[in-house]
């Protein structure tokens, strides 16, 4: 810039001050915790047990799983509200189909194929809906829910039965004292946040949520990349029904049930805009981890479900108000 | 400075002084965007603002209505003295400003509108529906409007010029008398231009003060009575429009002359690139039939509307085709942008924040997002090839500051537009479609892009350039196609190029065109 009267530039903020207002929402998030674990180990002698800690990570399996897809989604501006039902209709397809095959182990593999090919297939049609009628994905995500929901009751209203032995394994296996289920939501979260920050797709991700028309215009393939969203959404929750399924040993009715909102609210406490384009999967994992706890802790400390429900409901709004952003002038 | 105060103080004949800042500073993050600005503003007089993106404009508006405190200085409106306003108190004061992003509720009529802050109440407390009509209209009458603008109309069914009159209603029926105006030509189609001067002159004889912010010296020179020239947050000078002239107002606002701003046509005319036959695009362009050649700028001119948009667009693939064709490199042209941009089409479109950039994301992000094939390996991004590419691009396009990581919604205008051109000439392109360039960024940036314009037509690539600036399209173009309601009504060559030229074919009749007006088609070199 040539200058008559240069402006004075003070130096520069330091790098830490930068890195806090960067990654406030994630610092806010481990922060709180921090503190929840905190009082917990004070208040509650067995929260500090390991086998408890591990607990803890075993029961945020399912809402972290479905809370990646449900981040992956909302990150594009969208919500998927079928995940729940998707899960149930998973976990009910693969137990009625063991049912039918005599609760033969040979089953499995083949099973959990054509389970994830079916909740591959509600995440197609949830995507194709969308990106065709340009309806709200909230609308759309939601009257898919309401029919699967409706599909699910005709399936069975009563929990199935003949679920291999061998099936039920699976969700127990431990490799040391960690348990193969939460390896694999770990691999899973480090192959996604991978995808997120690294691959092609995952930076069109954010383009489209930022803004579909400009994102268009650069040359991005918006159709595409909110099918993919959905459809990995919608795979998510159909892991989450195999595993319900697996941790069950039943296939259960009630599968699933209230997901959607908890993922969105973890997605909503990791401090992911809810207008899309903007967060992190880190800020995420800390909201589906500072659930299980609290619930964990709540267990342990014997609070009765009702209040349960309304702590978790300070919190979530705590944590929102704490994210507000500065008025706009 | 001591123009400013002789000019406050002058003799009692003159108008009243309506608002006076006096030494005004702020500061953002150690950044001086204002430095002891002065200005002021009489009863009756339309006193322009003007200088380069990040010059302080926008800083000092914001002061003025309220939006941000001033860390020193003083503020004078009515005869009493204010460190700093606040929003309510601004207006309470008889601030009002027409922002170029209107703030109206397009699903409520126009008086509902006008008077949503203070709708005036009848019975029970209630709103007086009949006569909040009665004042809108009334408000309208004196902006000359009554006739056009139906006060139940909703505002969303109104052209663009008729919401900016509804916005200036607005401002009013809160008793405004300081009334900002944020380069209100700039989202005007140039026909709507003389009845916003109209209004603003019967503004001004009615007594109020106008501050007028435009990037359009000649608008200046049209309507106002005095301009001062901001440049890094610095009064420059303030001065008597009948006593100044462009290269002065340049000079200050720059701080250097621009002899010219219009780099030399250094390319030579290469093969066709692309070619529409009879092209029709929705039901607003007709029979469209234009080639563009390897190393020539073609523009495109025309008033708001007529087409040149719609046919920009159309050539990436957006907008449904009726009729026609287009051909590229002798096939059928691709028909989606992201086709387009593979095979090296790329549209730089109007209105960068709408459709050029994400805001909230970085500069390394809106950069890199038409080349992310060229920065992937099976779909995996390398940070260092985009970091590389990046950086490039930033050097290329002198995009300032050189800070990859800024956030793009922080970066001037100027800057703004750069990146949307920066992130498109990264990806090689073989013909660049330029909407409005330059609409609404400093004459530094200006020269710049039309630098970078030439150097794209030396290497070979074609350029079209749809713009509303008949000086650019002139210094520019080597041909001009004139649109008048989606057709092309005339082709001029450069020794034909005049602004009136263009202007009596882009404002001609139906009948005109039929009794054999149009200029005939150049000769191809």
């Amino acid at each position: 810039m040539t200058t008559i009267g240069t402006p004075v530039t003070a130096p520069p903020p330091p790098r830490w001050a930068t890195l806090i207002r960067n990654n406030a929402s994630i610092l806010l998030i481990y922060g709180l915790i921090l503190l929840v674990a905190g009082t917990a180990a004070i208040m509650a002698p067995n929260f500090r047990t390991p086998t408890n800690l591990v607990n803890i990570l075993r029961q945020s399996i399912i809402l972290g799983l479905i809370a990646i897809g449900q981040s992956m989604v909302i990150m594009t501006g969208g919500i998927d509200m079928s995940m729940a039902m998707v899960a149930r209709i998973v976990a009910l397809t693969v137990a009625t189909l063991f049912l039918a095959g005599g609760s033969d182990p040979a089953l499995i593999v083949p099973l959990v194929v054509v389970g994830l090919i079916v909740g591959a297939a509600f995440g197609l049609l949830n995507g194709l809906l969308i990106t065709r009628t340009h309806a709200s994905p909230f609308i759309i995500t939601f009257g898919i829910a309401s029919i699967l929901r409706g599909v699910n009751l005709a399936i069975s209203t009563t929990p199935i039965r003949g679920i291999p032995e061998e099936y039920l394994l699976v969700y127990d296996a431990k490799i040391g004292i960690v348990p193969i289920n939460v390896l694999v939501m770990g691999l899973l979260w480090y192959l996604v946040w991978l995808f997120s920050t690294r691959a092609r797709t995952g930076r069109a991700l954010f383009a489209v949520g930022g803004s579909e028309r400009v994102a268009r215009l650069s040359a991005i393939n918006v159709d595409r990349t909110l099918v993919i969203a959905y459809v990995f959404s919608a795979v998510c929750a159909a892991i989450a029904g195999l595993f319900i399924l697996s941790r069950t040993g039943v296939g259960d009715p009630g599968t699933a049930e209230g997901m959607d909102f908890q993922s969105v609210v973890a997605v909503a406490l990791g401090g992911i805009s809810m207008y899309g384009g903007k967060g992190s999967l880190i800020g995420t994992l800390g909201g589906v981890l500072l659930i299980a706890m609290l619930s964990n802790v709540f267990n342990l400390l014997q609070v009765d479900i009702y209040y349960q429900q309304l702590l978790l409901g300070l919190v979530v709004l705590i944590a929102v108000a704490a994210y507000k952003s500065p008025r706009s002038a | 400075m001591t123009e400013q105060t002789s000019l406050s103080t002058a003799s009692s004949t003159a108008p009243p002084v309506l608002l006076y800042l006096n030494g005004i500073f702020k500061t953002f993050g150690g950044i001086h965007a204002l430095s002891g600005v002065t200005f002021d503003l009489r009863a009756g007089e339309v006193h322009a603002l003007v200088g380069e993106n990040g010059a302080g404009k926008s800083t000092l508006i914001k002061v003025i209505t309220g939006a941000y405190t001033p860390d020193a200085g003083v503020i004078e409106i009515g005869g009493e003295r204010y460190a700093g306003l606040d929003p309510e108190l601004a207006r309470s004061l008889g601030v009002g400003a027409v922002y170029q992003e209107f703030n109206l509720l397009p699903e409520l009529s126009v008086a509902e509108n006008i008077l949503l802050a203070k709708p005036p109440l009848g019975r029970f407390g209630l709103i007086d529906t009949a006569e909040r009509a009665r004042q809108a209209v009334q408000l309208l009458e004196r902006l000359g409007a009554a006739g056009q603008i139906d006060p139940y109309q909703l505002v969303k069914n109104l052209t663009v010029g008729e919401q900016q009159i509804v916005e200036i209603a607005k401002a009013l029926a809160l008793r405004a008398h300081i009334l900002i105006m944020d380069e209100p030509s700039a989202v005007l189609p140039s026909r709507d231009l003389d009845r916003l001067f109209a209004v603003i002159r019967t503004l001004r004889a009615e007594g109020h003060g106008i501050i007028y912010i435009s990037h359009r010296l000649n608008e200046i020179f049209e309507l106002a009575d005095r301009v001062t020239v901001l440049k890094d947050g610095h009064t420059m000078a303030t001065a008597q429009v009948a006593e100044t002239n462009t290269p002065d107002l340049v000079k200050l606002m720059v701080g250097r002359s621009l002899t010219d701003l219009y780099p030399p046509h250094d390319a030579a005319r290469g093969d066709v690139l692309l070619e529409t036959r009879g092209l029709n695009v929705e039901d607003t362009v007709f029979d469209v039939s234009l080639q563009v050649h390897r190393g020539e700028v073609l523009g495109l001119a025309g008033l708001g509307g007529s087409g040149r948009t719609t046919v920009c667009r159309a050539l990436v693939g957006l907008g449904r085709i009726r009729g026609g064709s287009v051909t590229y490199l002798d096939k059928a042209a691709p028909r989606s942008p992201a086709a387009a941009a593979h095979e090296g089409i790329v549209l730089i479109p109007e209105d960068r924040k709408a459709y050029g950039l994400i805001l909230n994301q970085t500069m390394r992000f809106n950069l890199s997002l038409p080349n992310l094939d060229h920065l992937q390996h099976f779909g995996v991004l390398y940070p260092n090839e985009e970091r590389d590419a990046v950086k490039q691009a930033i050097t290329d396009i002198q995009i300032r500051p050189a800070a990859p990581e800024i956030t793009a919604e922080n970066l001037s205008g100027g800057n703004q537009q750069k990146i949307v051109v920066g992130k498109w000439l990264l990806t090689h392109p073989k013909l660049v479609i330029f909407d409005e360039p330059t609409r609404g960024i400093d004459v530094g940036a200006k020269a710049e892009i039309y630098l970078r314009i030439r150097e794209l037509t030396r290497q070979g690539v074609g350029v079209i350039m749809a713009s509303s600036e008949l000086p650019e399209l002139i210094g520019m173009s080597d041909r001009i196609l004139v649109f008048h309601e989606g057709r092309i009504v005339g082709e001029l060559s450069r020794e034909q190029f005049s602004e009136e030229a263009i202007m009596q074919l882009a404002t001609a009749t139906k009948a005109d065109i039929a009794s054999g007006t149009p200029i005939p088609a150049a000769p191809s070199a």
